[in-house]
């Protein structure tokens, strides 16, 4: 038994060892940046920026006419000094972007409708800019605070058809941001 | 049931380098395979190359589970094959058989296992090369340019369409000039083709039979052209479903010509631009494709093992376990154990074997028990048997009489030792053997010839006395020879019983010898005398006339000399015939013999006497024979030293038989074997005067008091005499009716 638990410890150390070396190389983290807006009227208009979402490897799939799509949640909240703070408002968006190799532009899909765009640099920077309007609920008193909080994670890569049987239970790429916080003004 | 300890280890030093050896090694080569996969995972992920390795959750997947799954196979098998190598060291029942097959199925399926998945990766590697190889890439780019030039051409061929309809709107798109605009545009636009008309990014008007697909895709394509929006351009779309030429007009208004492709052909050029698509997307992602097959198949491996390992040492000891259970069965029922019932259930032959085990176990314990009771019946029977063996034993060796039992066959069945005593049978290995091998062949014959005699007689029966020659002398002996038969008559065998009739006959001469002296004392007495009287009467009567005549004088001197030696014959002879009845008394036995003894040291000074006591000295005797007989013994002694030796005198009492002997050694020259057998019979003398009655009244005296007397050899040299007698006087009756106890010396020596 004696050797069977140092058979146990030394695979065990050596595993922790492995996935210790695997996971600190890695690429610039994604993040939400610039987190900004103005609260007015029973919305909330939220703009932010999302840096660091592809990887030169993403671009490349992205070239290759693989559809990825980015899921933002933007939260609005009501900030209060002593006092829980209350949420106003939710939404989650997506936008994914694909390449049409056919036609030779990138067909970037939004809720309120496609948008084609002939260069990848016009494609990226459309995925990487938001503008969100988020509908609140209840009174908007001038002058206080308001904050809102933004995170994005990438929701699903489209790969073709036999690609997607065999990573049927996995994405290729596994990125998802911090939340990030910005204060909204009032008009 | 529990297994029989077998092969207890105890650590011991010499074993205890070996085992940290043993853990070194196996440290080493775990270490050794984690080495292995490390540097295997190290290489996924440079294969990986196109992708974020760490982020690639079926690769990572597919390591730690084959790490898990590794980590798991070593656990067992290791585990297992220790156990087993264990075992077999400890020389377990079955270790060696599941050793062996655990053994062969890890063979068995590790060899053909890992064959395949070397051939299955590089079918897979070769497989994905060939897919993503140049040629595939350039056929479908071609491909993709050819559909893409064709899409191009129908839309440069709708431009004039586009043309002239932009041309003939005006700022804003007016519904009264519009049929005047389609039908210019018509004619010069392929049949199918429809026009669309946008203002301010607003579909305003259109012709012709479009899918409403369409027009949304061209708005939107529109729109995401520059070139619509700065006002001076013209150019083409084309999509999967359509080729279309657009103007803009100087008012803002876009005009598209559109033509729909047939669906067969957008469904052709949908085929292409998707595999298009999947060959970049195989390209892009080759590496990780790679190695997730390759991961799925190490998986699929690694489980074949696994499962192969596993089923293996199931197997084994689906075989092993009923041997090692019936091996152990098998140990406890040596023991002696027939309680072993072997809990073991199956349907296959083993659970077959198993239960017949059990069942054999239960008859052997119901056969045992059936066994010990015919056993005990038998032992009852024997111990019977044996008591009234030994009870016939008892007698046949309590008697005198030699008896020979010889069964059907010739063979001895029982003989006393009485008759191995007088015939000189050896006392080894008579019984059971053929008589004829075990007696002499006058014996043998002298047996034969009185079987026919009793064979002629009416009842089986003769008794005939006849002389057998044993050792070295001729030995009278009454034999009685009687044929067994069953009550049906049939022969069983026959009982011969010898009787020694030297002692009979000794005694009768003995009573002859004393009759004898008895007359020749009374016949010889009486004139003895007359004559010794008128010898002495003429002696002084002529003595005087015959002074001169020395004859005369000589002569009557003779004749008294003679006569008072005859006197002196005639006396002994009497004391010999009327030997008195011996008169007993509790008396200090040694103190008697030693004052003999005393009298002798005086008497012959030249001779060593010497007196030894052993046991304690109140014995019954009759003192005056007793230091006649003592005084017989030392007289022969003296005389046949002379005048130098020794003679030693030893009074010994045996308490356990219950008898006093009394010995005279001495160390003169001995008796020669032919005079012992005559040695205690009367007027036998080695001596020159001797009366030849000594050792006769010796032997009587003996006799007399229930003892014997009996002579041996001294050593180195001389002759010992042995007077033995009961040290308390027996029942009254018995002395002197015991059987003449003259002893020739054979008795003890």
């Amino acid at each position: 038994m004696t050797l069977v638990r140092t058979l146990i410890a030394f695979i065990s150390l050596s595993l922790l060892l492995l996935l210790s070396g695997t996971s600190n190389a890695g690429p610039p983290v994604p993040a939400i940046s610039e987190v900004s807006g103005t609260i007015h009227g029973g919305e909330a208009r939220v703009h932010f920026n999302l840096q660091n979402a592809f990887t030169p490897e993403m671009v490349e799939a992205l070239k290759s006419g693989i559809e990825i799509t980015f899921k933002t949640t933007v939260e609005v909240d009501r900030v209060y000094r002593n006092w829980f703070n209350r949420a106003m408002g939710k939404v989650e968006y997506t936008r994914s972007v694909r390449y049409e190799a056919l036609s030779g532009v990138y067909r970037l899909h939004r809720n309120d409708g496609d948008e084609l765009l002939p260069d990848v640099l016009g494609a990226l920077e459309r995925m990487t800019r938001f503008e969100v309007v988020v509908p609140v609920t209840g009174d908007v008193e001038k002058g206080k605070p308001y904050r809102a909080r933004v995170r994005a994670k990438l929701d699903k890569v489209g790969l073709s058809e036999p690609l997607r049987s065999i990573f049927f239970f996995s994405s290729l790429w596994d990125v998802e941001t911090d939340w990030a916080r910005g204060d909204l003004k009032t008009p | 049931m529990t297994a029989p300890p077998v092969g207890q280890h105890s650590p011991s030093p010499g074993t205890e380098p070996a085992k940290r050896r043993r853990e070194r090694w196996a440290i080493g080569i775990v270490a050794l395979l984690v080495a292995v996969l490390t540097f295997f995972e190290a290489h996924l992920a440079a294969v990986g190359g196109a992708v974020t390795f760490s982020s690639n959750i079926i690769i990572f997947a597919l390591i730690n589970l084959n790490v898990i799954f590794v980590v798991l196979l070593i656990f067992l098998v290791t585990r297992n094959v220790f156990k087993i190598l264990l075992d077999r060291r400890r020389n377990l029942l079955g270790a060696k058989l599941r050793s062996r097959l655990v053994l062969i199925f890890i063979c068995f399926s590790l060899i053909p296992t890992m064959l395949l998945f070397i051939a299955a990766t590089n079918i897979t590697t070769t497989s994905i090369k060939s897919w993503i190889g140049g040629r595939v890439g350039q056929a479908l780019t071609g491909a993709i340019e050819m559909a893409r030039e064709r899409l191009e051409e129908e839309a440069r061929a709708l431009a004039p369409a586009a043309e002239r309809a932009a041309a003939g709107v005006s700022d804003t798109v007016d519904p009264a000039s519009f049929p005047r605009v389609l039908k210019s545009a018509r004619s010069l636009a392929p049949a199918g083709t429809g026009l669309l008309f946008f203002e301010k990014g607003v579909e305003v008007a259109r012709d012709g039979d479009l899918p409403p697909k369409v027009g949304a895709e061209i708005l939107t394509r529109v729109k995401g052209m520059k070139e619509a929006a700065d006002g001076k351009g013209s150019g083409t779309l084309i999509a999967d479903e359509f080729a279309a030429a657009w103007r803009r007009t100087p008012g803002g208004v876009i005009v598209v010509a559109v033509r729909p492709l047939a669906p067969a052909d957008a469904a052709r050029i949908r085929e292409i631009a998707k595999a298009y698509d999947e060959y970049h997307q195989v390209r892009l992602l080759d590496d990780p494709i790679r190695a997730s097959y390759i991961g799925i198949l190490i998986l699929i491996t690694l489980l074949i093992v696994f499962a192969a390992s596993w089923m293996g040492i199931y197997l084994a000891r689906q075989i092993t376990v009923p041997v090692q259970l019936l091996a152990e069965g098998t140990e406890e029922v040596a023991r002696g154990n027939l309680d072993v019932s072997l809990d073991y259930r199956s349907s296959d032959e083993f659970g077959t074997l198993v239960a017949s085990f059990n069942r054999m176990t239960a008859d052997l314990k119901a056969m045992k028990g059936n066994l010990e009771e015919t056993n005990a019946s038998l032992t009852r029977t024997y111990d019977e048997l044996r008591r009234r063996t030994q009870f016939i034993e008892t007698i046949l060796h309590s008697i005198s009489t030699g008896v020979i039992v010889i069964d059907r066959h010739g063979r001895i069945g029982m003989i006393n030792k009485v008759a191995e005593r007088l015939l000189r049978i050896p006392t080894d290995g008579a019984v059971g053997r053929m008589y004829r091998d075990v007696l002499r062949e006058e014996h043998y014959e002298a047996i034969r010839s009185l079987y026919r005699e009793a064979g002629e007689a009416a009842k089986g029966q003769v008794e005939r006395q006849v002389e057998l020659v044993v050792g070295e002398k001729r030995i009278a002996f009454r034999v009685s020879l009687t044929a067994l038969r069953d009550d049906a008559g049939e022969y069983m065998g026959l009982v011969a019983a010898f009787d020694d009739l030297s002692q009979a006959m000794r005694l009768q001469r003995v009573l002859a010898w004393r009759e004898v002296a008895r007359r020749i004392a009374h016949d010889i007495r009486n004139p003895l005398t007359p004559i010794q009287l008128s010898t002495e009467r003429m002696r002084r009567k002529y003595a005087a006339a015959h002074a001169e005549d020395p004859v005369f004088a000589e002569c009557t001197q003779a004749i008294l000399s003679e006569v008072n030696t005859l006197k002196h014959l005639v006396d002994e002879f009497t004391r010999f015939a009327r030997m008195p009845v011996p008169r007993l008394e509790e008396g200090d036995l040694p103190m008697e013999i030693r004052t003999v003894v005393d009298s002798y040291r005086t008497s012959h000074p030249g001779i060593l006497w010497e007196f030894r006591q052993e046991g304690p000295p109140r014995v019954w005797f009759d003192p005056f024979q007793i230091r006649r007989a003592v005084t017989n013994l030392l007289d022969n002694a003296a005389a046949a030293l002379g005048e130098r030796g020794s003679v030693m005198v030893t009074v010994a009492h045996d308490e356990a038989a219950g008898k006093v002997r009394i010995d005279v050694a001495d160390d003169g020259p001995g008796i020669p074997p032919w005079d012992r057998d005559r040695l205690f019979e009367p007027y036998f003398s080695r001596r020159e005067g001797g009366t030849g009655l000594g050792l006769a009244i010796v032997s009587a005296i003996a006799n007399d008091h229930g003892g014997t007397v009996r002579m041996r050899d001294n050593t180195p040299r001389g002759a010992v005499f042995e007077m033995e007698f009961p040290a308390r006087p027996p029942a009254k009756g018995s002395i002197g009716s015991a059987a003449p106890g003259i002893d020739d010396g054979r008795r003890g020596s």
